[in-house]
């Protein structure tokens, strides 16, 4: 990888890039589904490449291979070469980085466990007792079941001497249980939606999800939502799940703090966000009991890193301080805009794309409430649990989402199951109704893996530390 | 970066059968791609990127074991490490009755195809007719004091499929798209144009378009949520009838119980007609699916009535009938997809649309759709980029951006026009849908 690095850089320079930097990529990914109690998929995948970004004549280009030998690699540059010269056609102007202390060293996702070292029957047989305890529910007609593990090495090199090398682990899995009847469908899904859940550890993180242990529950909460009656309709108290509330902190913290949004970068597709810099410090996103951050250092996080793909190192950024609007996510790029040094969150899907800003983990910091008392403290409201649907206009302002499960909640206890509940709102009204976060107890560190991003398109797995929290005041309806 | 000629792609899948254990079945399907994408913001190129690459994948079947591989790159010793990873998988998994088998050339026939959308003028594509073509946007908008943001990507693309059955198959494609976010201080316009030729994508056209929709929408005005009647722009129809598609027309969604397609009932109105059809030349045709099948037309909904399914050979299997030539990489849990939707035209103008329409909005575009209930088909999402009240019959006002939550279904049951004119939209990698301007009668905005 070093050697391949240090050509690319040399190939750059020589043909008059200011700046350069390279990413060799190789990744491998093993993948179990079980289905309806048959094996449905055992496949492994193995990629590895180089991308490439300069900057030349002022603008930025970007080329990435597979063809790891020294010509091809080579001609990788020579397009990246082009293709800035060709951007500086349209450019408003060159390409300022904010200063990086250039590093050299090493990080590896600390395991105990290492995935790929787990027998694959063992791993079958895991899935296998799940299904057969999901089919103990006659109405799930669809049990699905997975496992992930990703072992990924990224070497990264740039021209003004950084050399990183970083070798990540993950390990995910879950399961979706599905019930039918005449008029309905229901899904239910452990540990969360999105087919897994997913962390940077080793087996152990499959052991503490207890998939088989759990399976039967799901199932029968599958099948116990074909007759729940209907969400309420009203403007009430919602708490929510841990898991909904790290897609909430996703969606209306995560992506709207992301400073290359802001500035535009992503207005034709992903969209801009309502956080403009003239609110930075003063603006009241949220309540007294909401802080955010995106914290790159938190151990197990799928966006816990050494360094981001530009070098910089990992760290911890209050976004949210105590409800008010503190700092972006940055890259080199748009922290000079702004005068400021990134704060390390430039990261790339793989080799054959360019960094972008995403999210490390960002977290909703616990509070020093519980759902206990929350529900305790609810005259009338809802409790929602495991995301189903979700949507957000491309400022990050009007959301709507809806939950797999719904609990009413009548004069302090939790009464019934309802189905199909959606809640909307605006981002600030929202947060700024939050009136309880429960403590560090029930806090826990979730893994998305379906973060979409950038033209080509990008996906990334990114961490969200989140616990049950409750607002007030929230519009809810049932699809 | 040229792609690579067809003898070596195929060659390459040969080397990696001749590995195969003796006994098994086996399907190589090998991807190489090049593609180029610029990216603009503020009127200026802020990414530009380029990559290349192949991948091969490998679906190995013996004793009723199934185990895949998948590799990407060129390595010398690439064809022996996906066998052996192929066959560790396939060795490692527990034997099953009813695998699914690979299919046999005699439905995979490569004479019935029509062949895939190709351009030189795209495969050799440059950086510099990309900026050039950016320029003109950006142009048109710095000319009226507006920004210009989007993207402008060119690909070619080369897939084999090939199995020890005879499955024999290869096809090159090609494709080109441009697009455009023009905005003011106070509102947006957009605008795509797709082709398998980037010698059909007119700058000029995706500029004219998106900042004429930018300075009509400026200064939009709030208005209340509601059932509307609305007329919707193609890049909607599109996005709408995409996800109908995924909702229920693959026929695995049937047997899983979640499809809301009811055969011989008509569930929309007289005059919606959805098909998907690989060889329309409207389209961006392409011959076979994954597993090299060709691509047969499928009838989904013929004037309101719920009608076929696509089919991959798993699906068909379960069903006793033969695949309809939709299949994704196999094995998987999603099962066969429509890639090359079309709605069938009706005999209107967008104009005369328009002119039924006495109190309404026009839709530009959706954005952040999202399946509410798949059974009911009822999705959410927002207007964006060109949302403008229609009054008396002519487009007024913009109107502020609208939540929508709606039955997919209960809108096309509602049509009261469909246009001549179709745009070709390309929702995702390999696919491509016509779509039409629609005149609903009723379209519920929630917020």
């Amino acid at each position: 990888m070093r050697d391949l690095a240090e050509r690319a850089l040399d190939t750059a320079t020589a043909g008059g890039a200011t700046y350069a930097d390279c990413r060799v990529v190789a990744r491998a990914v093993q993948v179990i589904v079980v289905k309806n109690g048959t094996v449905a998929q055992i496949a492994l995948s193995e990629d590895e490449g180089i991308g490439i970004r300069v900057v030349a004549g002022g603008s930025w280009g970007f080329a990435g291979t597979d063809r790891l030998d020294g010509p091809s690699i080579d001609a990788a540059v020579q397009r990246a070469l082009r293709i800035a010269r060709a951007s500086a056609r349209v450019s408003s102007r060159p390409v300022t980085l904010a200063p990086v202390e250039p590093v050299t060293g090493e990080y590896r996702t600390p395991v105990q466990e290492d995935p790929f070292a787990v027998p694959l029957d063992r791993k079958v047989d895991l899935l296998l007792r799940a299904d057969q305890a999901m089919a103990r529910v006659p109405q799930v007609i669809v049990r699905e079941c997975s496992l992930e593990f990703v072992r990924e090495r990224r070497y990264f090199a740039s021209s003004e001497g950084a050399r990183v090398d970083q070798t990540f682990v993950e390990s995910g899995g879950g399961l979706d249980a599905t019930a039918t009847s005449a008029d309905e469908v229901q899904t239910r899904s452990h540990p969360n939606s999105f087919g897994r859940h997913q962390l940077c550890a080793g087996w152990e993180a499959i052991v503490e999800m207890d998939l088989d242990g759990q399976a039967e529950r799901i199932a029968g909460e599958a099948a116990a939502l074909l007759t729940a009656e209907q969400c309420p309709s009203g403007v009430m108290t919602v708490i929510l799940d841990g898991t909904q509330a790290a897609l909430q902190v996703h969606e209306s913290c995560g992506h709207p703090t992301e400073l290359d949004r802001v500035l535009g970068a992503e207005a034709a597709f992903a969209g801009t966000s309502f956080l403009t810099p003239d609110l930075l410090g003063s603006f009241r996103y949220g309540s007294e009991q909401v802080t955010m951050t995106a914290d790159a250092t938190r151990a197990g996080g799928l966006g816990t890193f050494g360094w981001d793909d530009e070098g910089v190192p990992a760290q911890r950024t209050v976004l949210v301080d105590h409800g008010i609007f503190n700092d972006y996510m940055s890259s080199r790029e748009t922290a000079a805009e702004l005068g400021r040094q990134s704060n390390g969150t430039m990261r790339g899907d793989g080799w054959s794309r360019i960094p972008l800003i995403r999210m490390t983990n960002v977290n909703l910091e616990p509070g020093d409430s519980s759902l206990e008392e929350m529900i305790a403290g609810t005259e009338y409201g809802v409790f929602l649990e495991t995301n189903r649907s979700w949507s957000i206009d491309d400022r990050r302002l009007n959301f709507q989402f809806g939950t797999q499960n719904g609990w009413l909640i009548e004069k302090g206890r939790r009464t019934k199951l309802v189905r199909n509940a959606l809640y909307s709102g605006i981002t600030p009204e929202f947060w700024n109704s939050c009136d309880a976060v429960a403590g560090p107890g029930e806090w826990r560190l979730w893994g998305v893996v379906n973060c979409g991003k950038g033209e080509p398109g990008q996906v990334m797995h990114v961490g969200h530390g989140a616990a049950p929290c409750r607002f007030r005041d929230v519009r809810v309806e049932a699809s | 970066m040229a792609l690579r000629d067809a003898t070596s792609i195929l060659a390459l899948a040969d080397e990696v059968l001749r590995r195969v254990p003796g006994g098994s079945d086996a399907e190589v399907v090998i991807d190489e791609t090049d593609s180029a994408l610029t990216r603009y913001a503020l009127n200026a190129i802020h990414q530009n990127v380029a990559e290349t690459g192949v991948r091969l994948r490998l679906r190995l079947i013996r004793d009723g074991r199934v185990g895949v591989a998948e590799l990407r790159g060129e390595a010398e010793d690439i064809a022996d490490r996906l066998v052996r990873a192929a066959e560790d998988a396939r060795r490692l998994s527990p034997a099953q009755e009813n695998v699914a088998p690979l299919p046999d050339p005699a439905i995979a026939r490569a004479e019935e195809a029509k062949p895939a959308a190709w351009s030189d003028g795209t495969a050799e594509a440059t950086p510099e007719q990309r900026a050039d073509a950016v320029a003109v946007v950006a142009g048109a908008a710095a000319a009226k004091g507006l920004e210009a943001f989007g993207a402008y990507e060119t690909r070619a693309q080369q897939i084999a499929v090939v199995n020890t059955r005879g499955v024999r198959r290869h096809a090159r494609s090609t494709v080109a798209r441009m697009t455009a976010v023009v905005r003011g201080d106070d509102g947006a316009g957009y605008a795509d144009r797709c082709a398998a030729d980037v010698g059909a994508v007119d700058p000029r056209a995706v500029a004219a378009e998106s900042v004429d929709t930018a300075l009509r929408n400026q200064g939009a005005q709030v208005v209340e949520p509601g059932d509307y009647e609305v007329v919707l722009a193609p890049y909607a129809v599109a996005e709408m009838i995409e996800y109908l598609s995924w909702l229920g027309f693959g026929a695995l969604a049937r047997q899983e119980e979640r499809s809301f397609m009811r055969p011989g009932e008509r569930l929309m109105s007289q005059g919606v007609t959805l098909r998907d059809d690989g060889s329309d030349p409207l389209g961006l045709p392409f011959p076979f699916d994954w597993e090299g099948v060709t691509a047969q037309p499928v009838t989904f909904v013929e004037d309101g009535v719920c009608r076929d399914f696509v089919y991959d050979t798993p699906a068909a299997m379960v069903d006793g009938v033969r695949t309809t030539g939709h299949a994704l990489p196999l094995p998987n849990t999603s099962g066969p997809v429509a890639t090359h939707l079309v709605m069938e035209p009706g005999d209107r103008t967008p104009e005369e649309l328009i002119a039924a329409v006495r109190n309404g909005l026009y839709v530009t575009r959706f954005w952040y759709v999202r399946e509410v209930h798949p059974l009911r088909t009822v999705i959410t999402g927002m207007t964006r980029e060109g949302t403008f009240r229609i009054e008396n019959g002519r487009v007024t006002t913009p109107v502020r951006d609208l939540r929508f939550t709606q039955s997919i279904v209960g809108a096309l049951d509602t049509v009261q026009g469909i246009s001549r004119d179709r745009r070709l939209e390309i929702p995702d990698e390999g696919s491509a849908t016509l779509a039409p301007w629609l005149h609903i009668g009723r379209f519920h905005f929630s917020s």
